[in-house]
């Protein structure tokens, strides 16, 4: 392995599509290239996904063929039974890098003293068995998101952190590699069970600041762009993003499902630019682009950037009411979306009365309230000197609710 | 036992027949007939009558689904058939020359309905033609100060009609338990 002019290469094992695009757009955006994700077989690194069906299995036939490959294990749980540097997911920037760092080091040793490292080999070289150092820089990372709150510094909220780190260009990971829909299943809704909002530590760690996000930035280019009448075009690490105004709608490359993965990382205003664009410029979709409503868009962006939370500003008491219904039909239905909706189109009611009347966990209501709130689908009830609104009563049940009932439960069977 | 209704209305051809068939429990009594006249040239067949179609429910209980003849602007009929209704599923075809003025024709008419129930609207045909949108719609909505579900909606679909079913019933009684959607 040549360390400066060809890239590392690493085999992404037990991985579904979108985590490997995300390794690849990792690779890409972050590492400069210096890493590749190749085929098993050419690999100097691997990277193993334990939390896949039959991942041990894989991992015992990796170890039985490629016994000096050092490997990278990555899993949501503590286990570090094997001799391998390990991350916990949610996978933070930080971590990764110096998981690979660790690895590459470890290839590095295993090359001088094992020179036919990348030949497939039944045979077990005990001195080149990795020890199960987990990297340290990564332990203070290891936190679960949702429990960090940083109620010092206004800029910093849960879960979103800058990085110092030089090597990866100033941004921290923390979007976790899981799939989508596992990110709704993955909150764990016990968390705010006893929330209290007067309390500014316990607010904090339910509350993010979307400026500096993809979905605040995109928010802002997409209102740019209605306000305007004009196309915009965004630009940051992610490849180009084109808004049309005109029919709402966004040009990106086709590959656009990556970028919900950006959803857990911060970017600087300086490496961001929004540009209005002359109604004259072509935007036209290009071979490798493709062109996506942007409603739905923002929508699930902003859903995925909140993992549970709500924004900065968010009041907690004051009556939320809806001014647009999402087009359901057409954009992930959130947990308790409909009811939600309805309630707050009846009558406005505060994100607290919302979860105790619905008995539903208080951050479905923040997961709902974050992704309508970020295309102005409701808006918080103030008086005239802009304090919350009184709450009403809430609805009296319908005299037909068991019917309604038997009739939700027919649509759901067939 | 007793009978509960949802009225299905909209202009020709908004797929009101095709919604009732795709989420009733037998093929709906239709009396379609070869469209004549002002209808021929939009579709094949439609409705004369009325469509009707049922859903039972547990406990003996049954939901019964009207659909207004399309081509009947104004029915004195529409008053008898709404009286005992639960909500009203609005039907529009995006790709009607002023699908606009047709919500508002079938708000106004059903306007008494609406104020004693509740509304749900799917804009049908969306796939064949995508102006105006959805947000259009409700820009116009709010302008009367309006905050109504409305979907984009295939009638062919089961999930989409039945979608805006639960739209209605939530509309009617947001404390329904939800069955995990
Ligand atoms: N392409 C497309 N076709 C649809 C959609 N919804 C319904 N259709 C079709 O539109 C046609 C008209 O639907 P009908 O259900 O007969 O309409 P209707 O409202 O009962 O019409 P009248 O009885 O004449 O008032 C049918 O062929 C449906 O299959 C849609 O969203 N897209
Ligand atoms: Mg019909």
């Amino acid at each position: 392995m040549d360390n400066h002019t060809s890239p590392v290469k690493i085999a992404a094992l037990g991985m579904e599509q979108r985590t490997y695009s995300t390794l690849q757009l990792f690779f890409h955006e972050h590492c400069k290239d210096s890493y590749v994700l190749v085929e098993e077989n050419s690999a100097d690194i691997s990277i193993i996904d334990m939390d896949g069906f039959q991942a041990r299995r894989m991992l015992e036939e990796h170890k039985k063929h490629y016994p000096n490959q050092p490997s990278i294990l990555i899993s949501l749980s503590h286990d570090k039974a094997h001799d391998a540097v390990y991350i916990r997911k949610p996978i933070m920037l930080e971590a990764l890098s110096s998981a690979l760092l660790k690895a590459k080091e470890r290839l590095q040793q295993s090359t001088i003293k094992a020179p036919t490292l990348k030949t497939p080999t039944v045979e077990t070289t005990p001195q080149l068995q990795m020890t199960a150092t987990p990297p340290e820089t990564a332990a203070p990372l290891l936190r679960n998101n949702n429990n960090v709150a940083h109620n010092h510094d206004s800029h910093k909220t849960a879960g979103q952190e800058k990085s110092s780190s030089k090597h990866f260009n100033q941004y921290r990971y923390s979007a976790n590699f899981l799939t989508e829909d596992a990110d709704l299943e993955q909150i764990n809704t016990k968390l705010a069970e006893n929330f209290n909002p007067d309390n500014p530590i316990q607010t904090a760690k339910f509350q993010y600041q979307p400026e500096q996000t993809l979905q605040g930035y995109f928010q802002q280019a997409y209102f740019t762009a209605l306000q305007t009448q004009q196309n915009v075009l965004l630009k940051g690490v992610w490849r180009p993003i084109t808004i049309l105004h005109k029919s709402k709608q966004l040009r990106v490359e086709k590959n656009f499902r990556h970028l919900y993965a950006l959803s857990g990382m911060l970017f600087d205003k300086s490496d961001v630019s929004i540009t209005i664009l002359d109604n004259s410029v072509d935007c036209e979709p290009r071979l490798h682009e493709t062109v996506l409503p942007a409603e739905p868009f923002l929508w699930k962006l902003a859903m995925r950037t909140s993992r549970g939370r709500v924004p900065a500003d968010t009041n907690f008491t004051a009556p939320i009411k809806l001014i647009r219904w999402p087009n359901f039909t057409r954009t992930i239905i959130t947990p308790h979306a409909l009811r939600i909706a309805a309630l707050w189109a009846k009558q406005p009611t505060s994100l607290m009365d919302t979860a105790s009347y619905l008995s539903v966990p208080l951050q479905h209501v923040f997961i709902f309230y974050t992704a309508a709130v970020s295309l102005n689908f409701v808006t918080p009830v103030m008086t005239e000197k802009n304090h919350a609104a009184a709450a009403l009563p809430p609805a009296n049940r319908h005299r037909y609710r068991k019917i309604f009932q038997n009739l939700l439960e027919r649509l759901r069977n067939n | 036992m007793t009978n509960y209704k949802i009225i299905f209305t909209g202009p020709v051809g908004a797929g009101k027949t095709t919604a009732i068939s795709s989420i009733c429990d037998r093929p709906p009594l239709s009396t379609d007939k070869i469209a004549s006249d002002m209808t021929r040239d939009v579709k094949k067949t439609t409705t004369v009558a009325c469509d009707y179609g049922t859903v039972r429910l547990s406990g003996g209980d049954c939901l019964h689904l009207y659909g207004t003849p399309g081509q009947e602007r104004f029915d004195f009929m529409w008053d008898i058939l709404t009286s005992g209704g639960i909500g009203l599923v609005l039907l529009l075809d995006n790709t009607r020359a002023n699908p606009f003025q047709d919500m508002d024709f079938f708000l106004e008419q059903f306007q008494d309905f609406i104020n004693q129930t509740q509304i749900a609207i799917g804009v049908t045909q969306m796939d064949r033609k995508s102006v105006p949108c959805i947000d259009d719609y409700h820009n116009h909505l709010s302008k009367q100060g309006l905050t109504i579900p409305i979907f984009d909606v295939d009638a062919r679909k089961r999930q989409d009609v039945s979608l805006l079913i639960k739209a209605l019933l939530f509309s009617l009684d947001p404390g329904l338990i939800e069955n995990n959607d």
